[in-house]
C-alpha cells in the first residue's frame, strides 16, 4: 500500500481504494480523566480526588475512587498509615496501588513494625522507574505522616521523578488547580501591608494551616474545577490523615 | 510549528464588580521559549470607558487593535458621540466573522460600563466573532486554563473597586506564574462610572 500511495497525488480520497488489507492496532494505554489534590498541615495530610472515570466523553462510572490506604490489614485498609492517590490511566494506577500496598504488608510482615512514610516514598519512586520505558501512565501522590508526626506529601511524575511538598495538585484539572493553590495554602503573590516600598516589602510567609481551613480549600478547588472541566465531577473523596488513623469522607459534586 | 495562538504567549482576563468592571493583562512578548520584551501591554481603549483586551499572535494584536481604533474613530465622526461596551462588541463580532476562512489568531476580551445605563459589561470573543456574554469574568490567552481555576476560585458577586482590583490581581499574578509563555508584570484597569484607574504589577521577573 505504501509504495502505491508514494506514486499517487496525495489526496485522502483516492488512498483508501489503493488496499484491502485492514491495519490494527494496539494502544495500551487510555486516559481515564479526573483530578487529585494534596494539602499538608503540622499534624494531618489531606488526600483528595474526584470519583468520575471517563473514557473521550463518555463517563465509564460516577464512583470509581482514586485515594487508596496502603498497607493496612486486611481489604478494608484498617491499620494503615499511609495513603496513595493516582490520576492518569486507572488501570495502571489499581495495578500500581496493588504493587505498592503488597511491597508495604511485605515490610510490615518481615520487619514487625510499619513502613514510615520516607521510606515507602523512596520504594514508590524505585517501582516507577523500573518501568522507565514502558511507564505506569499515572501521577501518583503519597501522603501520611513523617517520624515527627508532621503531614507529609511526596508528588511523582510517571517516572519516578519524586518531591516532598506542602501541596499539590495532579490530573486532568491540575492546571486549574494548582495556581489558587500556590495563592492560598502557599500565599504566593501576598504581601504584608505597609512592610515596605519596592523590594523592602514583606512577602506573606507561608505557614501550616488548621484542618478545617484545609477542607475548605479542598472543596472550594473542587467545586470550581467541576465548574469548568467535564472530566472531573460526581463525588469527592476525601481523605485525611491524623495521629489518630485515617477518616474517609465523600461529598457530592455537580454530575454533569 | 505550534498553534500560532501559543508563539508569542500572554494572558488576559475581565470581571465584573458592583458598579464597576476590571480588565487585566500580563506584559511578556515571546517567540516561543525565549522573551523578547517584557513591555507589550495588550489592552487598548477604545472610549472613556471601554477598554479591549487581545491575547494571541502579536503581529494580530497590533493589527487588530489598529483596525479598531480605526474603526471606531469613523464611528465617533459619523456619530459624534463614544461608542458603546455593547456596540463595540457587535464590531467586534462582526469585523471577526469577516474573516471567517483566514482569521486573526487573536482572542478578545472586551470590559467597560455603558454610559448611558451605567451598567458594567463584559464579553469575550473566539477568533472569528462568537461572543461570550458572561456574567462573572472572562478569560483569554495562554494561562487561560489557570485564570479559569483562579477566578472561579476567587471571584465573588459584588466586589467594590478595591476589592475587584485585588482579586483581579491575585487571579492574574497567580494564574501567569503557572504559565511559562506569560507573565513579566502586569497591567490592571478599574472602570467605574466616571473614573478609571490603571495600576502596573511587577510581578515574578522569570
Amino acid at each position: 500500500m505504501d509504495h502505491q500511495a508514494r506514486e499517487t497525488v496525495g489526496y485522502s480520497f483516492s488512498e483508501s481504494t489503493a488496499s484491502g488489507v485492514k491495519q490494527h492496532g494496539f494502544y495500551p494505554y487510555t486516559d481515564n480523566g479526573g483530578s487529585t489534590l494534596g494539602i499538608t498541615g503540622s499534624d494531618f495530610a489531606i488526600l483528595a480526588g474526584d470519583t468520575r472515570s471517563t473514557s473521550g466523553y463518555n463517563i465509564n462510572s460516577r464512583m470509581v475512587p482514586k485515594v487508596f490506604k496502603i498497607g493496612g490489614d486486611d481489604e478494608t485498609g484498617e491499620g494503615a498509615n499511609i495513603v496513595l492517590s493516582v490520576v492518569g490511566f486507572a488501570a495502571d494506577g489499581t495495578a500500581l496501588k496493588e504493587r505498592l500496598d503488597t511491597v508495604v504488608r511485605m515490610y510490615k510482615y518481615q520487619h514487625g513494625k510499619p513502613m514510615t512514610v520516607s521510606a515507602c516514598a523512596q520504594r514508590l519512586s524505585t517501582i516507577l522507574y523500573q518501568k522507565r520505558f514502558f511507564p505506569y501512565y499515572v501521577h501518583a501522590i503519597l501522603a501520611g505522616l513523617d517520624e515527627e508526626g508532621k503531614g507529609a506529601l511526596y508528588s511523582y511524575d510517571p517516572v519516578g521523578s519524586y518531591e516532598r511538598e506542602q501541596c499539590r495538585a495532579a490530573g486532568a484539572a491540575a492546571s486549574l488547580i494548582m495556581p489558587f493553590l500556590d495563592n492560598q495554602v502557599n500565599f504566593k503573590n501576598q504581601y504584608i501591608p505597609g512592610s515596605g516600598e519596592g523590594h523592602a516589602l514583606a512577602a506573606k510567609k507561608a505557614e501550616p494551616l488548621p484542618l478545617e481551613t484545609v477542607k475548605g480549600l479542598v472543596r472550594d478547588a473542587f467545586t470550581s474545577a467541576v465548574e469548568r472541566h467535564i472530566e472531573v465531577g460526581d463525588n469527592l473523596q476525601m481523605v485525611i490523615i491524623t495521629k489518630d488513623g485515617i477518616q474517609e469522607v465523600y461529598h457530592p459534586l455537580k454530575k454533569d | 510549528m505550534g498553534s500560532p495562538f501559543d508563539i508569542n504567549g500572554g494572558a488576559c482576563v475581565a470581571m465584573v464588580g458592583k458598579d464597576c468592571v476590571a480588565i487585566a493583562c500580563d506584559l511578556r512578548l515571546g517567540m516561543q521559549a525565549l522573551t523578547i520584551s517584557n513591555n507589550f501591554p495588550k489592552i487598548f481603549n477604545f472610549a472613556p470607558s471601554t477598554y479591549l483586551g487581545l491575547t494571541g499572535l502579536a503581529t494580530d494584536v497590533n493589527t487588530v487593535s489598529d483596525l479598531f481604533r480605526y474603526k471606531v474613530n469613523m464611528y465617533r465622526l459619523r456619530e459624534e458621540r463614544h461608542i458603546s461596551p455593547q456596540t463595540l462588541a457587535n464590531l467586534v463580532s462582526s469585523s471577526l466573522y469577516e474573516k471567517r476562512f483566514g482569521p486573526f489568531f487573536v482572542s478578545p476580551v472586551l470590559a467597560g460600563i455603558n454610559q448611558t445605563t451605567g451598567k458594567p459589561f463584559i464579553c469575550g470573543f473566539d477568533s472569528i466573532g462568537c461572543i461570550d456574554f458572561a456574567k462573572d469574568f472572562i478569560v483569554s490567552g495562554t494561562a487561560s486554563d489557570q485564570l479559569f481555576g483562579t477566578c472561579e476560585g476567587l471571584w465573588e458577586p459584588d466586589l467594590g473597586a478595591e476589592d475587584l482590583f485585588e482579586t483581579i490581581s491575585q487571579a492574574l499574578l497567580s494564574a501567569v506564574d503557572r504559565d511559562a509563555l506569560s507573565g513579566w508584570g502586569a497591567q490592571v484597569y478599574i472602570i467605574e462610572k466616571d473614573k478609571v484607574t490603571q495600576r502596573l504589577l511587577k510581578g515574578r521577573q522569570d
